[in-house]
């Protein structure tokens, strides 16, 4: 594995010519992986503002159904006296999930940090193809276009659920939102997916071809290796995805039956064909979107561990072990996928060969949460922002990972199916895990990538803030859905049962306009700090990583000297020298000695 | 549980009167004028009798969140309040604003079938203002009893967006028949008023007549003979529902035979020149006959829509005319100025559709699967629609042949997909 | 100030559990089961509750210990300088993965009851979701679907007879639907040009929620149905009298 691989000439190429630009070249269609990152974390930013804006939606119509929603009423669809229709209610709750998953939450981690992250953390000077890397963050303008200019379409946009189930999606008379709204939504979805495809490509190529003299695989941070196993999920899952939305878009555009039982019709109205099958798109949408999942949190987990580490003091607890249970996540991911069609109608037998293999899958979760105590036990603990970000990941993973278990056990799931009890758990994982790794890894990396800190006072009021509006929000999901209570429904109270739940609804949508209001402290401490904030110098957190013995922020090729590579990245405390830090680069005072 | 539930009721509703005041709301809802009527026909509505109209309309009918009966209507104002206003519900669990919450998405504020959702739907959600109601136990022209009403809530609509509503706590689909009926009433006397404002007022000799009940006792005598013919209509429904004679049905207990003997005389009815339900509903019963006609409310906008073209024509024609005078040119130029408007309303208009005649085959009878159902329906036709009723040329046993006829074809062996059966084609010629 | 972190995260185990206590006891829990299997389908649910609660208050608690004691502000102790350890990592994998393989094992039967092992008794109602109703088409008296004799229903209340193994059809008629009773804790798609099966066995009489829980169009929250158990005798009379309306032909002249 001690492979040290020689300079990449034709990045280096690039890197020259990226020099040489105008503002235009510089900051809009730059080379440069670390304005490509930034390009992706501005948009994503943007994308989760109006995510969360379309949440706002929701939690206004749960609460207060069918009443006028004052100031973002007539945004989000209101009509008649300034009620929520019920297929803009459908429409907010379909677009919410999508923005969140394929504009912020995928882009976020691999386009935002993956391209800012790895070629400083592996000591490369670029990607490994800049060109490639570039073109990943445009093709998502037209994605963003598509999706975008899909509210304004006759219908509205989407409204067949972020899972687009076929006949919904693919009748065109359906459902309002099945018009083109519906195929803006595919289009996006497919531009998304060649951006991904791309950028993982080029993470691959570059993880494997341009580390640093020194930088054996297992000398990688956790960052770095969950970055590069989400690469691979992602170039062996997106084909099938890719493959399916074209096959939907066929079947709504050329009269192809992909989806579509014989003689299907909905709303009076024929298919073109018919003689397919609705649960295959399940299959291969799930094939590709259970892998995803692990996309969207496996490099969390590898900032986490790396941000846990620092602030610990100490060394990763057990880094092979969380190597080996990333891998395994990535390996089980594949033979998952199952478990979200429990009830869909698939073969009974089925249900149980996806129950063991989703069961085992909890596993290297177990392992990695059980090691991030491990790293604590016995640092010296810095309660810095980013750690504290950290720290709250691993706290509400495990209520997401806990939550997890439910939905497995197959006799369970049927009844909490398409509950409240899988939103609590989604949100856990996806909201209280991967959104707090990510506001983490900006306050931590921030300084690397404006040279400034962010302001940790207000960075604190942020988390606290967060931290106990989340679960004031998502915590309540679970008892709502151990009650049955539906997901994806314009009026719950329809049915009396769920009377009861108005006012803890009510409860948690006060609590969701908070939490959205309480992300201004974050918006302005950050563009305030990125102006006006404390300078920082290279390695502000006394961190081991390489990235931080680049210049802050790093120019055009990132190092102003060769790396090269003495150990891994977790050297806290380490008895052989004073510091209580030892970075990757430091030559060490004796002999070195073989990992 | 209820301690815990009013504190944080209390606590929210606190938030979200500041919240309200803070931001302050959108403005209550408006019944809306139906505008193809206002500028279809030979003058356009002048927009100060619009608002006249709507102020009389008003003064009748009160407000989408706040109705008004006047007594002459016989409306239960009760009844009313529960279904109009926003949407809420009281501590003890009673909900008000039921329109807003079941009906307004499709059928619209005003009624007229234009909520958000009625573009996408089809057939589109009823208008209620003309009065016509499809599925009901009355006479073609008559209005439907509250029974009537009250029965498509209760069953739905099969084989359209209509849902049941038969699990609504008791009352509140009395509520809603009586809220439906208020809106038809009120869709009534705004066609009424339009066409007394088009017969007897507008302005002569300089002088304008003015829509003005309160300062006209005239005008107000008028407008009551209105209302209490529209609620004549209304009462008098009653009266006017289809009762077969005991004597003609058949009996529950029939043999087999006796059944099959009555659907093969249906069905030679069927196909028969007679009764002519071929025609529509096609050699097969799949509906796949004639298709060119309309339902009213299609009808009405299609002839408006086609009034449009007719005088966009009529005008392009004018100009091409040799010798105009300036009178002429200022007809022109002021019919192409009325056309502006009348384009306006025709571009909120939904696309028109054709009338489908039933595909007697998928056993799906939107007005109520009952043999009665299906009697009344041959016995007067459809409301409404192109069918037309045979109860005056067909004696009632024959009516009952065609109802088992056109029963028993869902089950009927047909292959696949159903092909005319030699035995029908060979009646029909 | 440092100490307020460690105790805002003990917040997450206390409020956790809490959340749990205080939903029982205002009565925010399972819906009443009035099913055969439905107790079987709770006892797994509470089995992993609690399971789960305990891994849950554990690690929780040793992640706020850890929060308290090795605070960097207070804690003087030397850094653990330490890579890991082989035996501890054998052991947390080891736990983990046999009970959890022990929960998926444990969970099959009651699955396969639930999902595999239909019971031979004939169907006793045909139930087709479209949108936005639930229709349902008994067999009548012929005791075979598709007759003259079936009796259809389109006010989404479904009759049953309780205290017997009922075996129900389950078709579509658009798009995807799911036929939901929180009471009988049973759930199944339903897919147009496929069919499915459900079967279960009251052990109450009385009306019990029908939901749609899979998302089927704007008027999904519509979809509101309502199934009643009754004794057979009763539910024989309930057909009778379904039949009778729908054979009506004649109307009380009094109308």
């Amino acid at each position: 594995m001690s492979t040290v691989p020689a300079d990449s000439v034709v990045a280096k190429d690039h890197a020259e010519h990226a020099h040489a630009g105008g503002f235009l070249q510089s900051y809009v269609f730059s080379l440069d992986h670390k304005i490509i990152g930034l390009q992706f974390l501005f948009s994503t930013l943007i994308w989760f503002f109006v995510g969360g804006m379309l949440a706002l939606g929701i939690r206004w119509q749960l609460a207060y159904p069918w009443r006028p929603m004052p100031i973002l009423g007539n945004m989000v669809g209101a009509t008649e006296g300034g009620q929520i229709p019920p297929e803009a209610y459908t429409m907010l709750v379909t677009m919410h999930a999508t923005v969140m998953i394929f504009f912020v939450i995928i882009p976020v981690l691999a386009g935002a940090f993956g391209n800012f992250l790895i070629p400083l953390m592996i000591g490369a000077d670029d990607m490994a193809v800049p060109f490639l890397n570039m073109a990943s963050y445009w093709v998502m303008w037209p994605a963003f276009i598509a999706m975008g200019t899909s509210f304004f379409v006759e219908g509205g946009a989407s409204q067949g659920g972020w899972t687009a189930y076929p006949p919904l999606s693919v009748l065109v008379d359906s459902n309002p939102g099945s018009g083109s709204g519906q195929t803006l939504w595919l289009i996006g979805l497919t531009l998304v997916g060649i951006s991904s495809m791309m950028g993982s490509v080029n993470y691959m190529t570059t993880i494997i071809q341009m580390r640093a003299p020194g930088m054996t695989m297992f000398r990688l941070p956790m960052t770095i290796w969950a970055m590069f196993i989400t690469a691979i999920l992602q170039a062996f899952a997106l084909p099938v995805l890719t493959a399916a939305g074209f096959m939907q878009l066929s079947d709504r555009l050329a009269g192809t039956g992909f989806f579509l039982a014989e003689g299907a019709m909905a709303n009076n109205s024929e298919a073109a064909s018919g003689g397919g099958q609705p649960l295959l798109w399940q299959h291969l949408f799930w094939f590709y979107s259970h892998p995803a999942v692990y996309i969207m949190i496996l490099p969390a987990m590898g900032m986490v561990s790396d941000i846990l580490s620092c602030f610990s003091r100490k060394p990763l607890f057990g880094y092979k072990p969380m190597v080996y249970s990333i891998a395994g996540i990535a390996g089980l991911g594949f033979i998952v996928w199952g478990h979200h069609m429990f009830v869909s109608g698939m073969n009974a037998a089925l249900g149980m060969t996806f129950m063991v293999s989703t069961m085992m899958i909890a596993l290297p979760s177990a392992i990695k949460t059980f090691n991030w105590l491990g790293t604590m036990w016995g640092g010296k603990i810095e309660f810095t922002t980013p750690m504290l970000f950290a720290i709250a990941f691993v706290s509400m993973f495990i209520i997401g990972g806990l939550s997890g278990i439910f939905m497995a056990a197959t006799p369970v799931d049927i009844f909490i199916h398409d509950t409240y009890y899988i939103v609590a758990h989604f949100h856990y994982v996806l909201f209280a895990g991967t959104a707090m790794a990510v506001f983490a890894g900006i306050y931590f990396w921030f300084p690397k990538m404006f040279g400034r800190m962010m302001n940790d006072s207000w960075g604190k009021l942020h988390f606290a803030l967060t931290f106990i509006l989340m679960n004031c929000v998502f915590y309540p999901m679970h008892i709502l859905g151990m009650q049955g209570f539906p997901r994806r429904l314009a009026d719950p109270y329809h049915y009396e049962t769920f009377r009861n739940l108005l006012p803890i609804n009510q409860f948690m949508s006060w609590c969701a306009f908070a939490l959205v209001g309480v992300q201004i402290i974050f918006v302005l401490n950050f563009f305030w700090s990125m102006f006006f904030g404390q300078r920082a110098g290279r390695n502000p957190w006394n961190a081991n990583g390489l990235e931080w013995q680049a210049p802050s922020p790093p120019g055009h090729g990132n190092f102003d000297f060769q790396p090269v590579i003495y150990r891994g990245p977790y050297e806290y405390s380490s008895p052989e020298v004073e510091a209580d830090y030892y970075p990757q680069t430091q030559p060490p005072a004796e002999e070195p000695k073989p990992e | 549980m209820a301690n815990l539930n009013r504190s944080i009721v209390r606590l929210t509703a606190l938030g979200g009167l500041l919240f309200s005041l803070g931001c302050g709301s959108s403005e209550p809802p408006a019944f809306r004028l139906n505008m193809v009527a206002m500028t279809s026909g030979e003058v356009t509505v002048a927009e100060d009798y619009q608002q006249e109209i709507a102020n009389v309309l008003d003064g009748v009918f009160g407000t989408p969140d706040h109705p008004r009966v006047i007594s002459e209507t016989g409306l239960d104002q009760s009844l009313l309040d529960m279904a109009a206003g926003p949407a809420w519900s009281d501590d003890a669990g009673a909900n008000y604003g039921l329109y807003r919450k079941h009906c307004v998405h499709c059928h619209g504020i005003s009624g007229d079938g234009r909520g958000p959702t009625a573009r996408f739907l089809n057939p589109y959600p009823r208008d209620y203002r003309p009065a016509v109601f499809k599925f009901k136990s009355t006479v073609n022209a008559a209005q439907p009893t509250d029974d009537d009403l009250h029965r498509v809530l209760i069953n739905g609509v099969p084989g359209t967006s209509m849902p049941s509503f038969a699990l609504l706590p008791s009352g509140e689909v009395e509520s809603l028949v009586e809220y439906v009926k208020y809106l038809s009433m009120r869709g009534q006397l705004e066609t009424a008023l339009t066409n007394f404002t088009n017969d007897e007022l507008g302005v002569d000799d300089g002088e304008r007549f003015a829509l003005d009940p309160l300062n006209d006792p005239e005008q107000g005598e008028i407008i009551k003979e209105m209302l209490a013919e529209i609620v004549e209509g209304w009462d008098a429904a009653g009266d006017q529902v289809i009762a077969p004679a005991e004597e003609t049905a058949p009996l529950d207990d029939r043999s087999p035979q006796e059944i099959a003997q009555s659907v093969e005389a249906g069905r030679k009815l069927f196909y028969g020149k007679q009764a002519n339900c071929y025609t529509c509903h096609g050699p097969t019963g799949l509906g796949d006959g004639q298709q060119d006609d309309y339902h009213v409310w299609n009808k009405a906008n299609k002839l408006f829509m086609d009034e449009i073209a007719n005088e966009e024509l009529r005008i392009q024609e004018g100009w091409e005319g040799d010798d105009l005078t300036k009178e002429d040119k200022d007809d022109l130029r002021a019919r192409e100025e009325a056309l502006v408007a009348r384009r306006e309303v025709a571009s909120t208009l939904y696309p028109v559709r054709n009338a489908i005649p039933r595909n007697l085959r998928q056993g799906v009878y939107r007005g109520g699967r009952r043999p009665i159902d299906v009697f009344r329906k041959i016995h007067t036709g459809i409301a409404g629609s192109p069918m037309p009723g045979i109860g005056t040329t067909l004696s009632e046993e024959q009516l009952w042949n065609i109802v088992d006829y056109v029963l028993s074809l869902p089950y009927e062996a047909a292959s696949q997909p159903q092909r005319a059966l030699a035995e029908n084609i060979a009646e029909i010629n | 100030m440092n100490r307020f972190w460690s105790l805002l995260f003990l917040l997450v185990p206390i409020f956790g559990v809490a959340t749990f206590v205080l939903a029982g006891q205002y009565n925010i829990w399972l819906p009443r089961d009035v099913s055969t299997h439905g107790s079987t389908i709770d006892g797994l649910f509470m089995f992993i509750l609690y399971l789960t609660g305990a891994v849950f208050i554990v690690t929780e608690l040793v992640l706020f210990y850890f929060m308290w004691k090795y605070d960097g502000g207070k804690n003087k102790e030397k850094v653990q300088y330490s890579h890991g350890s082989h035996t501890l990592e054998v052991v947390w994998t080891i736990i983990p993965a046999v009970t959890l393989l022990f929960i998926a094992i444990y969970q099959m039967d009651a699955w396969a009851s639930a999902k595999m092992r239909a019971p031979d008794v004939p169907i006793i109602c045909e139930v087709t979701g479209r949108q936005f109703n639930w229709d349902f088409r008994y067999p009548g008296p012929d005791g075979e679907l598709y007759t003259v004799d079936d009796i259809v229903r389109t006010d989404g209340k479904l009759y049953l007879p309780v205290d017997e193994e009922i075996l129900l059809r389950i078709t579509s008629a658009d798009v995807l639907h799911s036929f939901f009773l929180p009471n009988l804790r049973m759930k199944q798609d339903v897919i147009p040009g496929m069919q499915q099966s459900m079967w279960f066995k009251a052990t109450e009489t009385g009306g019990f929620d029908i939901v749609c829980a899979e998302l089927c169009g704007w008027g999904h929250y519509k979809m509101k149905g309502r199934v009643y158990f009754m004794p057979r005798p009763e539910f024989e009379a309930k057909l009778d009298e379904m039949a009778r309306e729908q054979n009506t032909r004649l109307v009380a002249t009094a109308e």
